[in-house]
Order: C-alpha cells, then sequence, then structure tokens
C-alpha cells in the first residue's frame, strides 16, 4: 500500500526504492502514526485539522518542496477552509490573532530554529494558546520539517 | 595536534510548566508509561506529554530510528543527528549526541574537530556523513543528488542511506521541540 511518505517522495510499488524503505517497517508504520498524531488527533486541543493542514501547507512552501504543497492543497479544500485559512496556508501574513502570532511562530521555528528563545512562546501564550495547544503546535511544525527531509532524501536517491 | 574537546552533560528546562504527575490524565500516564511507584519522570518527557497522542508516536518512531538492530552503524546516526543538532542549534541535543558518539567509538576525534570547526578533519566517510546532514537540515534543504552519491562512493548501500535520512530527519524534529520549548543550562 501507498502511504503519504511514498506520495510525497513520488515512490510506487514498482521502484527498487519502495522496496527498500520496507526494510525499516518501524520507520513506516511510525512516521505514518506520527502524521495522523500531528494532523488528525482524536484530541486536536482545539487546533482544528483545517488549521493544521493549512500550517502544514504553509510549511512545505518555506521548505520549497512542490510536492507537499500541492499534497496539502489537496487536503486543506477538502476541509472547509475560511479566507483566513486559505490566506495563512499561502504564506501571507496579514490575519487576524491567533493566526497572525501562530503564523510568525511557525515561520521563524521552520526556518531559523536557531534563533529560538523563550519570548517566542511567550508570543503564543500572549495570542491566548495555552500549554497543551503550544505543545500541539511545536509537534505539528516539527513533523512537516521531519517530513519533508525524509521525503527530499528519497527523492534525491531515486535521482542520483 | 589539537587537544580534544571535553564535552559535559547540559541541563533542559521548559518555559513552560511542565505537567505535574499528580494531575496527569489517564492517558497521560499511559503515555509517559508511568507506573504508580514512579517518583521522578524528566521535565522533558511531562512537558511534552500536555499533548499525548504526538509524544507517544514521536517516541516510538524516534526510538526505532536511533536504536533499532541492523543497517547503519550507530555512530554513523550519533553523527547525523550531531550535524542536525549543530546546523538547527539545538546545543543540548549536539551535546548529547556528540557525547555519545564518543562513547561509541571510543574516542573524542570526531566530536573535537565539529566543535573547533574543522570538518577538513575528518575521514572520507564521517565527512560524506557530516555534509549531508547538514545539508538536509537547512530549510530548505540544500541537499543534492552529489552528496547522496558521495554517501555511495564511501560505501553506504541504499538501506544505510535510508537509516540515515531519517537519523538526520528526525532531529529536525527534536531540536525544533528541544531548542524551541526549552533551553539548556551546565549542571
Amino acid at each position: 500500500m501507498i502511504d503519504a511518505m511514498d506520495k510525497a517522495a513520488g515512490l510506487s510499488p514498482d521502484d527498487a526504492l519502495f522496496a527498500a524503505r520496507r526494510f525499516r517497517p518501524e520507520f513506516v508504520q511510525g512516521a505514518e502514526e506520527c502524521r495522523l498524531s500531528v494532523l488528525q488527533p482524536a484530541n486536536d486541543q482545539g487546533l482544528a485539522p483545517n488549521l493544521r493542514v493549512a500550517l502544514a501547507r504553509r510549511m512545505a512552501a518555506l521548505n520549497a518542496d512542490p510536492v507537499l504543497m500541492a499534497e496539502y492543497d489537496v487536503l486543506l479544500t477538502q476541509l472547509d477552509p475560511t479566507e483566513q485559512l486559505l490566506a495563512l496556508a499561502q504564506g501571507e501574513t496579514d490575519l487576524d490573532e491567533p493566526l497572525a502570532t501562530i503564523a510568525r511562530h511557525v515561520d521563524v521555528i521552520t526556518l531559523t530554529p536557531k534563533q529560538a528563545e523563550a519570548g517566542h512562546i511567550a508570543l503564543l501564550a500572549q495570542a491566548g494558546l495555552n500549554n497543551p495547544q503550544i505543545v500541539a503546535l511545536s509537534e505539528l511544525i516539527a513533523f512537516v520539517n521531519f517530513q519533508t527531509r525524509v521525503a527530499t532524501g528519497l527523492r534525491l536517491m531515486r535521482s542520483a | 595536534m589539537i587537544s580534544s574537546v571535553r564535552l559535559k552533560p547540559l541541563n533542559w528546562h521548559p518555559y513552560i510548566a511542565p505537567v505535574e504527575l499528580s494531575e496527569a490524565t489517564p492517558e497521560q500516564l499511559e503515555a509517559m508509561k508511568v507506573t504508580p511507584s514512579a517518583k521522578k519522570v524528566s521535565e522533558y518527557v511531562r512537558t511534552l506529554v500536555h499533548d499525548p497522542e504526538s509524544y507517544l508516536a514521536r517516541t516510538i518512531l524516534f526510538n526505532a530510528i536511533m536504536y533499532v538492530e541492523g543497517g547503519l552503524a550507530r555512530p554513523d546516526r550519533e553523527l547525523g543527528a550531531l550535524g542536525a543538532s549543530m546546523v538547527n542549534g539545538c546545543k543540548f541535543c549536539a551535546v548529547v549526541h556528540a557525547r555519545r558518539h564518543a562513547e561509541l567509538t571510543k574516542s573524542d576525534d570526531v566530536v573535537t574537530a565539529l566543535y573547533l570547526d574543522k570538518p577538513e578533519a575528518l575521514g572520507p566517510r564521517d565527512a560524506a556523513i557530516y555534509r549531508f546532514a547538514r545539508r538536509l537540515s537547512a530549510a530548505p534543504s540544500e541537499a543534492t543528488a552529489d552528496d547522496i552519491a558521495s554517501l555511495r562512493s564511501v560505501g553506504m548501500d541504499d538501506a544505510e542511506i535510508i537509516d540515515l535520512i531519517h537519523a538526520i530527519s528526525i532531529f529536525g524534529w527534536a531540536n525544533r521541540l528541544m531548542h524551541v520549548l526549552g533551553h539548556a543550562e551546565s549542571a
């Protein structure tokens, strides 16, 4: 069965790399479980699935990953996004609160994690996010940055 | 001859209040694998368990990537983790995985070269791994097919390269938790 990571990496079952990925069933299964835990959790902590997908689309663009951008665009249109969420997904910065603060945070942590400091978390709290939401948002950011790197690496293996 | 770098472990403290065990939900306790007799769970675990679903899923994947049997040698995984942690600026993670690399290889040479910013002192295999780790960790990624070719030229097969990609990428994740949700201090 083709999973989200195969799609992101452009792998089909007849690719040697598709089989090579499956030497590590723990990684295949584990990455999919993680994807579900940040995009479609049973308890979304008040961060709705369409907000999560919109943020994932924004981070795919920050990582210059057109395949994941397209994937998340498709997912987002299925989730009845508001104009604000579409703007967020497209990378715009002129947004209502708390989306504007969340977007600034996502951009900094995706592009320049080295610059992260206490003030960034304080801004999220000031924008009204509680601790479970701050952690859930952090895990979502971190997951998409993981996902794009695995997909990128696999794509490079195909082309090398 | 350069004298070897000796790295001391750091302590990590969160910017938000961690979950207190006395107030944890059954789902949080289950995710932390807390037994009724447990007295101490790290602040890091208790911070992340604010969202138990993602904590549990990521812990399982992280342990598989770093500790699964066979495939890429453990020190090579640690070197990938170290390269990523240096790019992403997670001092805590960098020290942990530098120390683990030194323990596993019984040598401070690689860690010393990297902390003194002398990657040219690395052997060809370590150099290829470290360079790929740095370039894949950039945002957006700066890795190219040439980097994969370099890994193959030092003898790595596809299964090992897939292991390495995961070790680097899971630190694109872990660094964005540890360096974002808290800070490191000297122990």
